[in-house]
């Protein structure tokens, strides 16, 4: 069973994403920070994490970042509420090996797809 | 020679002159007719000083017979001048007065009219009347009487000026005709000597002033000091010669031979004090009779210091009016200011002295009519009274038009305001309520009023655009922190609909993997409902999300990279933006340039900020357009186009909105200058910032060619993109 890390500081995304996916047969779990998710990824080796880049504490990037000094093999989604083009977001998550970037809001079933295909 | 005989050489001489000075003033019919009165008063006084000095029996009779040529004709002239004075149609009347006239002048020369002469007063011949004479004679007071009939019917109607002028009239004809009807004492052995030599000259001063001057005294104060004048130097100069003649001998008793010494010193004393006097009655007299009039001048002059103190012009406007009203007890007042945009003069208030009303007055005036353009050229208050005289006397189109115009606006007196040299407004008075006329006093009064007024205005509208001014800048401020707070704001939107669009999502996701094939049919029905409900949720999200979007792209700094983008990009992701802020439906936007176009090199969400200026601008335009000139098949176009010239592509965006003004398009890219016309409400940055990026950012040049109620044209030439691809 593939393995899905949400990360995301709102309680609400976290409980009905990770309850989404979990009906799609995945082994979902959740974290509410940066700093929980490095823990995470380190013990738990999910395939995919869906990062939000905003967070309350590090946020999305500079979790990736510590991420990747362990473990270059994670897929990552990113996912951003604002401007992408602003400092240079786009352009360090290329460089982190982000798989997709995804801008909020979008419908659920279009998360589903880009999550899906990145599992495939 | 007798008294009797000077005074008629003097009489006559004075009649000739003036009856010569008439005609040279004026031509109008009433001046002819008034050159003619005088002319027979010439005569008239010309052959009774013959008569009157001659010691012949026979020549002393046709002396008086000639001198009837002349004094037939008086009062036929008297009535025919008061005729046209009064504009009054008595054609049948003044006929048959001439027709009288010329019957009994032939019978003048027969025994029938005049057959003989008696001394009268022992010094000089006078003739006697006959019945033929009475008869003439009752005919000529007829026509007199009559005249004075006819002057008093119109005083009753008159206003202002006229009313002011037949009260001359009156006094005119009291005078003369008390005098002159001593003429005939004699005649029937009545033994009163003949005065009309002395009073009929002050008669026809009176009454030459009252017709040929337009701006005349009211004849309380001509009278008054007339009077007061008189009295002093009666006073001054006869003090002394009856000093003199009473007391000579007991002068000379005491002091010798010099005894007039004193009598002179006397009249040089008096002489000395007398104006001093004179200016000092003149004043006190003047105080009492104007005590109304200058107490409300005074109160004008009060409120016009006042004026300028009062920032909100509607106010200011209406105190006008109502002080003019209430104090000086106009039954109208109006004030009229100039509208640049369509170049009209517009009523801002009006107010009517007493409740019976008449009409409504006309809204605007055009600044090229011919009244305005009268006020323009002269500068002066205009009276209606005089407009209406300076007609009858030489009548032509345009003051025809004008007195039309006058009437139209109910106007009285209209006084002029102006600021730079330039007409700014307008007041309009109507009548004063008590039937008095507009003095040069009040004139002058107005003038200061209205002046001030215009100043009082200036400032008003000063303070209210400043205002409006304060007001743009305070919504750029919150703008500007409504840019630099959307970053965390559409943060803080999209998480919340993102939160919704899973929440709905994964409900939508649960309800499609239940089986409900076990529930009961209104418990499917129910949760088919649901389902609707929870994609409708989605729906709006997508939307939100898409106007928060909508919201980044305009508030976002962006680089300032340069990129190669063509024209329809740039055109297509302004107009994304700006239909949540300009009906886009209510105009045409026009692509006019080739397929081919070259792209340009520039950074698209600053073009976009250019675009989205011009578009929003010119809706502006349009709209005030729609809404000033109400044109018949109106409808906004913005027209794109696009040229190369070698290296540059030149961009025209073309509307065909309201347009600017010369003198505002100075001042199109200073910041925070905004017209209603053009820039855009709420900051009057954007010129501004356009030109910073079109100049600053992109190399590139922004001109802007504006012609008033036809359009605005924005020229833009930019670096074309290197072909790389």
């Amino acid at each position: 069973m593939a393995k899905l890390l949400i990360v995301d500081d709102e309680e609400d995304v976290r409980e009905f994403a990770a309850n989404f996916f979990r009906k799609r047969k995945l082994d979902v779990s959740t974290m509410p920070s940066g700093e929980t998710a490095i823990e995470t990824v380190k013990t738990d080796c999910p395939d995919l994490v869906l990062l939000d880049i905003r967070m309350a504490g590090i946020n999305g990037i500079e979790a990736l970042e510590q991420i990747r000094k362990f473990n270059t093999s994670v897929k990552v989604i990113m996912v951003t509420g604002t401007k992408p083009e602003d400092n240079d977001a786009l352009a360090k998550c290329q460089s982190l090996g982000v798989l997709e970037y995804i801008h909020k809001p979008l419908r659920l079933d279009e998360l589903e797809h880009v999550v899906m295909s990145a599992l495939k | 020679m007798t008294v009797f005989a000077a005074s008629s050489l003097i009489l006559f001489v004075f009649s000739f002159v003036l009856s010569i000075l008439i005609s040279i003033f004026g031509k109008a019919k009433l001046n002819r007719i008034w050159a003619l009165f005088n002319l027979s008063v010439a005569i008239w006084a010309l052959f009774i000083f013959f008569a009157s000095n001659t010691h012949n029996e026979g020549a002393a009779i046709l002396y008086w017979k000639l001198a009837h040529i002349g004094g037939l004709f008086i009062s036929i002239f008297f009535y025919h001048t008061i005729c046209v004075f009064c504009d009054i149609n008595r054609k049948k009347t003044i006929l048959f007065a001439y027709s009288q006239g010329i019957f009994f002048l032939s019978l003048c020369f027969t025994d029938l009219f005049i057959s003989s002469v008696s001394i009268a007063f022992n010094s000089f011949y006078y003739n006697n009347a006959t019945v033929t004479y009475s008869i003439a004679l009752t005919f000529w007071a007829t026509f007199s009487i009559l005249g004075l009939f006819e002057l008093f019917r119109n005083y009753r109607t008159a206003t202002g000026t006229n009313r002011n002028k037949i009260r001359y009239l009156f006094l005119g004809f009291l005078i003369g005709f008390l005098g002159g009807g001593t003429y005939f004492m004699p005649m029937y052995g009545l033994k009163v000597y003949p005065i009309g030599n002395f009073t009929i000259p002050v008669y026809s001063v009176i009454v030459t002033y009252a017709i040929l001057r337009y701006r005349i005294l009211d004849i309380r104060i001509a009278v008054t000091r007339t009077g007061l004048f008189l009295a002093v130097y009666t006073l001054v100069l006869g003090l002394p010669f009856a000093l003199a003649a009473r007391t000579k001998y007991l002068l000379i008793a005491a002091y010798g031979p010099n005894w007039w010494i004193i009598p002179l010193a006397a009249m040089a004393a008096l002489a000395t004090i007398g104006p001093f006097f004179y200016v000092h009655l003149q004043r006190k007299t003047e105080e009492a009779l104007l005590k109304e009039q200058r107490r409300y001048q005074n109160t004008l002059k009060h409120a016009a210091i006042g004026m300028t103190r009062i920032r909100n012009l509607q106010k200011l406007l209406s105190l006008i009016t109502h002080i003019v009203t209430k104090t000086v007890r106009i039954d109208y007042a109006a004030i009229y200011l100039y509208t640049a945009q369509t170049n009209e003069f517009t009523l801002q208030v009006f107010r009517e002295g007493n409740r019976e009303r008449r009409r409504v007055p006309p809204v605007k005036l055009s600044a090229d009519s011919p009244l305005i353009r009268w006020l323009h050229l002269n500068k002066d208050p205009m009276i209606y009274d005089e407009i209406k005289r300076v007609l009858q006397d030489a009548p032509n189109p345009v003051g025809r038009k004008i007195e039309e115009q006058m009437r139209h606006i109910l106007a009285s007196v209209i006084i002029p305001s102006f600021l730079d040299q330039k007409l700014s407004g307008f007041i309009v008075l109507g009548d004063k309520m008590s039937g008095q006329i507009y003095t040069s006093d009040d004139l002058n009064v107005f003038q200061v009023l209205a002046s001030q007024a215009a100043l009082a205005i200036e400032n008003a509208q000063f303070y209210e655009d400043a205002k409006e001014m304060q007001a743009q800048i305070a919504q750029a401020e919150k703008m500007a922190t409504i840019g630099t707070m959307a970053d965390g704001l559409s943060h803080q939107i999209n998480n919340r609909f993102y939160a919704l669009s899973l929440i709905a999502g994964d409900t939508i996701d649960t309800i499609k993997l239940t089986d409900t094939q076990k529930c009961s049919p209104e418990i499917q029905e129910m949760i088919k409902n649901i389902n609707a409900a929870l994609e409708k949720i989605q729906m709006n999200v997508t939307q939100g999300g898409e106007v928060v979007k909508g919201i980044l792209k305009y508030t976002r700094k962006g680089d300032h990279k340069l990129d190669p983008i063509d024209l329809d990009q740039i055109i297509d992701a302004t107009l994304e933006m700006v239909k949540y802020k300009v009906k886009l439906t209510e105009l045409d936007i026009i692509r006019e340039y080739p397929q081919e176009t070259p792209k340009i090199l520039g950074n698209l969400v600053q073009m976009q900020e250019v675009f989205f200026n011009f578009i929003d601008n010119a809706y502006d335009a349009i709209v005030e357009r729609r809404n000033t000139l109400k044109e018949e098949g109106y409808r906004g176009r913005i027209t794109i186009s696009a040229r190369r010239l070698e290296e540059r592509l030149e961009i025209t965006v073309r509307d065909n909105g309201m347009g600017v003004k010369k003198e505002d398009s100075r001042k199109l890219f200073t910041p925070f200058f905004t017209t209603k016309i053009s820039a855009r409400k709420g900051t009057g940055l954007g010129l501004y910032v356009i030109r910073n990026i079109i100049t600053e950012h992109h190399g590139g040049r922004i001109a802007f060619d504006s012609t008033y109620k036809t359009g605005t044209s924005f020229i833009l030439e930019l670096p074309i993109a290197k072909a790389i691809t």
